[in-house]
């Protein structure tokens, strides 16, 4: 037998202390699903991809999601693992708060202040830009951005109305010269990339529905020293300038779903309550249901609340064959009993630690003897969503400049369709997955008129021409 | 009728015989479609190829150079010496290994091999254009070409045998076959570390070319 293949003999204490959410879902049939940490940490000789070439980025909005994104940028520039590092340098940053811009200037302290963004959009250092600010500003940033010829990352959802989400798309489908990618962030993650494939290969059976909740305990209102500064930071609170729970936070798991069933919903039937007291002049509901019809009568049923965080988050697909759930990115698998043999099980592996299931879809050695521990506390990868989305937008960024500019130095008269069908033939722009204008549209309006049928407490049937420009 | 059949003849031979034709200095211009490199070479192991697509430059032909497919003597000629210019430029990170397994690692290969970061382009500057013999009508051009040609920084002069080959629309091709020493550009042929130094590239690699140019009006 190959010793590479044998696992740790699992003690009953060590059992017991592990006897935890990973190890129950092991006794009721729970198979872990993970893709290989090795070929994606980028440290394996044999599957690295040259580095791409540095891209200049400036940051627009420096709030807490703002202050997130310099934080990964950081990583992203330190990170050991990559072979180019300090490749995404943060050039320049903008906000026009003063104590937003100081504060972030901690985190990068090379990189140029500006108190409007149309400054930052003018300095020749800045390549790319990240829309970090509210989601109602964000067209006339994006607009202004893609005009000045910039790469630009906007943050999820693209805006508050379909028009203003159509005029982002459609100005994105035009530059197609530039990388536009929407803060679709999960559509990056290694995880993801890794099971879409296995569960749109039919791994679960026929779908029988989705379940998705997000939940957690807070109050989304944050303090500050003037009644104005409070107005400005507080836009998510108030229909007007936000698209509520299920634009705000939802957006993530209705486009991961949508992408997982491969396709859109056909209608949304939503539910909205305010459920705790505040003293805040809120309008915005503090818990919401809907109801997603997607075609062939699978329907998914999304939740999301901030009075009470059980379960916090996570998905679960239900075929008739198996279900699977997602949930800090990672996966179970739960076999039904009479499940037909399915061709993914060709690559997994009999695992001694979890007999009653049998199966482990495993395809690094590395993290063999880690199975034998707790599945809950183990994860291949290091990073939050938001790195990987980072990752790929700069990376894509990066090369396409590159190719660009190579493009025009090699054919000066060349015209922008020879540049695309030249940009076709580069494998390494594909390297990263990253949601594309599309997918951005596609999720900002499933998102926006959920929120309105959850508002209003109706359904809603999704019209094509929404998602078309 | 008269000029029925003239119009007629003329639309016939432009069909059949596409012509170079200059009566000032025609540049023509590298095409971003249609153009493609290859370099074959060897290894201790097993053969190898790289590929790529994009082929930069320009041919400029001296004036009252007329190179016709039809007819048996091209006008314009210097003796048997086409008066031309030409500049090549290949960018190296464009060609790729055409290598079923793990083709990246021989791109990272030979892109250090070939110092693309210091010398991003491979390049050729053409010094002279000689007629290989009579030319045959309804044929494409044999020609030598003599020049300069510059990897990883380093000049040398190379001649080969290449072909040009008028075509519609104003475009020509140009093909060709170069053989390349790497040691001679100050280049050690790539050997994978992974293979512990049992594997090593060889030293003769021969490069070929079909490049697409189009007359600029």
């Amino acid at each position: 037998m190959n010793k590479k293949n044998e696992l740790p003999e699992s003690t009953r204490r060590d059992f017991l202390k592990n006897a935890s959410l990973a190890t129950m879902m092991a006794m009721v049939g729970g198979v872990e699903l993970r893709a290989d940490d090795k070929a994606k940490s980028g440290d394996s000789e044999l599957t690295k991809i040259p580095a791409a070439p540095p891209i200049n980025v400036g940051v627009i909005g420096l709030g807490e999601r703002g202050r997130q994104i310099l934080i990964q940028l950081g990583k992203l520039n330190t990170d050991p693992a990559r072979e180019n590092k300090e490749n995404a340098p943060v050039v320049a940053i903008c906000d026009n708060y003063p104590s937003s811009l100081r504060r972030a200037a901690k985190e990068v302290p090379n990189a140029q202040k500006y108190d409007d963004y149309t400054k930052l959009l003018a300095d020749p250092k800045v390549q790319a830009v990240i829309i970090a600010t509210p989601t109602g500003t964000h067209k006339d940033i994006a607009l202004a951005a893609i005009a000045a010829g910039k790469h630009v990352y906007c943050e999820a959802p693209l805006a508050n109305t379909i028009e203003d989400t159509k005029a982002i798309a459609t100005a994105a489908r035009d530059a197609a010269k530039q990388i536009f990618q929407p803060g679709l962030q999960q559509r990056s993650h290694p995880q993801i990339e890794f099971l879409l494939p296995f569960i749109r290969s039919g791994a679960l059976g026929k779908y029988v529905m989705v379940r998705a909740q997000w939940h957690a305990s807070t109050s989304w209102h944050t303090a500050a020293s003037t009644p104005e500064r409070e107005d400005a930071l507080n836009w998510r609170l108030h229909k007007a300038t936000s698209t509520g729970l299920l634009g705000e936070e939802g957006i993530h798991q209705i486009d991961t779903v949508s992408s997982f069933l491969r396709g859109r919903p056909l209608a949304v039937t939503g539910f909205s309550s305010t459920i705790r007291s505040y003293d805040d002049h809120r309008d915005v509901p503090d818990t919401v249901q809907a109801v997603f019809e997607f075609p062939h009568g699978v329907n998914l049923m999304h939740d999301l609340t901030i009075c009470n965080s059980f379960e916090k988050a996570y998905e679960v697909y239900q075929g008739d064959e198996a279900a699977m759930m997602m949930r800090d990115f990672k996966a179970w698998l739960f076999k039904e009993a009479s499940a037909h043999e399915g061709g993914w099980e060709v690559y997994a592996r009999h695992d001694r630690f979890y007999n009653e299931t049998g199966i482990a879809l495993v395809a690094g050695a590395s993290k063999q003897t880690t199975l034998a521990g707790s599945m809950e506390s183990f994860n291949p990868y290091d990073h939050e969503p938001l790195y990987y989305a980072l990752d790929a937008f700069t990376d894509k960024a990066g090369r396409q400049t590159d190719e660009t500019k190579k493009f025009y130095d090699t054919f000066p008269d060349g015209s922008v369709a020879d540049l695309l069908d030249q940009l076709k033939n580069v494998p390494a722009l594909k390297n990263k997955p990253a949601a594309t204008w599309q997918e951005g549209l596609d999720a900002t309006v499933m998102a926006i008129i959920a929120n309105q049928a959850a508002i209003n407490k109706q359904k809603i049937v999704f019209e094509k021409e929404w998602f078309e420009l | 009728m008269k000029y029925f059949r003239l119009s007629a003849a003329a639309a016939l031979a432009f069909c059949v015989a596409p012509i170079l034709r200059a009566d000032a200095q025609t540049r023509y211009n590298a095409q971003p479609r249609g153009s493609s490199v290859r370099v074959d070479g060897t290894s201790t192991a097993h053969d190898w190829e790289m590929e790529g697509g994009m082929v930069g430059g320009f041919i400029e032909f001296g004036a009252g150079v007329t190179l016709d497919k039809a007819q048996a003597a091209p006008a314009g000629l210097q003796g048997d010496k086409v008066p031309a210019k030409a500049h090549v430029i290949i960018p190296v990170s464009t060609i790729h290994s055409k290598a079923d397994h793990l083709p990246g690692v021989m791109d990272d290969l030979m892109q250090k091999a070939l110092k693309a970061g210091d010398f991003p382009r491979i390049e050729f500057t053409l010094t002279e254009m000689t007629f290989k013999g009579p030319h045959t009508a309804g044929k494409s051009f044999d020609l030598e070409a003599t020049g300069e040609l510059v990897i990883a920084g380093a000049k040398n002069k190379v001649s080969f045998p290449m072909t040009i080959e008028p075509m519609d629309e104003g475009k020509i091709k140009v093909s060709g076959s170069a053989p390349v020493k790497m040691t001679a550009y100050g280049v050690s042929p790539p050997a994978p570390v992974l293979a512990g130094g049992a594997l090593r590239c060889g030293d003769d690699v021969k490069i070929q070319f079909d490049w697409i140019l189009k007359e600029k009006k």
